[in-house]
């Protein structure tokens, strides 16, 4: 008796939640969720010494990436734009690149 | 008393004496109006971003020292005045050293609290999905 109940209920659940899957990958636009990699890497400090960091977070001109493309969040993106405009003051960063 | 950050940018074609030279001079400006000199870093020659008194590149120079205000001012006015030095940025860190502490101190905490309280009620449930599952198979 245990047996013949346990597995209807199991197979029983499984499609549903199958179905549920298919129907949201179907949606058209799928975009990535971005996430602040200053809060995931858990990065507190955005030191204008650290290049490497900062240049990541600058385009091919020179320009600071906007957090809506580099999906940073506000309190990081503020410390960042100190930060790179400390290392543009010391030349460590261009203030316009050539190309 | 606060302590400050400051990386000036010497000549790259000054010869490597008259650097150390400087640094010492430096070094006893900040001593003698009573601060302390915490760390003196020379990271070398390093191509600049951009031109600046037609130099391309420049030998980066790193102090890190504790001292009242008004000493930074004497310390710009030198930089300023001599030859050797292209450009310099002056940046008070104490307080950004001391948020960076705290948020690090905020951290551990969090970690510790989650290690000590984690196990205790996480295990009886996976022990519980353990017993629970296979006993309606069998």
């Amino acid at each position: 008796m245990a047996e013949s109940k346990g597995r209807p209920g199991s197979a029983g659940q499984r499609p549903t939640g199958g179905d549920k899957a298919v129907a949201t990958q179907k949606k058209q636009y799928f975009r990535r969720k971005k996430v602040c990699r200053f809060c995931v890497e858990k990065i507190d400090d955005i030191n204008y010494k650290d290049v490497r960091l900062l240049s990541s977070f600058i385009a091919e001109r020179g320009k600071i990436v906007p957090r809506r493309i580099s999906g940073v969040c506000a309190p990081h993106q503020r410390r960042l734009n100190d930060a790179i405009k400390k290392a543009r003051n010391i030349a460590l960063l261009p203030f316009a690149a050539s190309i | 008393m606060r302590i400050y950050e400051e990386l000036f940018i010497a000549k790259p074609d000054a010869p490597d004496e008259e650097v150390d030279q400087f640094i010492e001079q430096m070094k006893s400006v900040v001593t003698t109006a009573g601060g302390t000199v915490d760390k003196v870093d020379k990271w070398g020659k390093r191509r600049l971003a951009y031109r600046v008194d037609k130099y391309r590149e420049g030998a980066y120079v790193l102090f890190q020292f504790t001292s009242a205000p008004e000493t930074v001012k004497e310390f710009e006015r030198r930089l300023r005045v001599t030859d050797l030095v292209i450009k310099f940025l002056t940046v008070r860190i104490d307080e950004t050293l001391k948020r960076l502490e705290k948020r690090k101190k905020d951290r551990d905490k969090r970690a510790h609290r989650k290690a000590t309280a984690a196990p205790a009620p996480a295990q009886p449930s996976v022990a519980q999905q353990m017993l629970g599952e296979p006993a309606p198979a069998e």
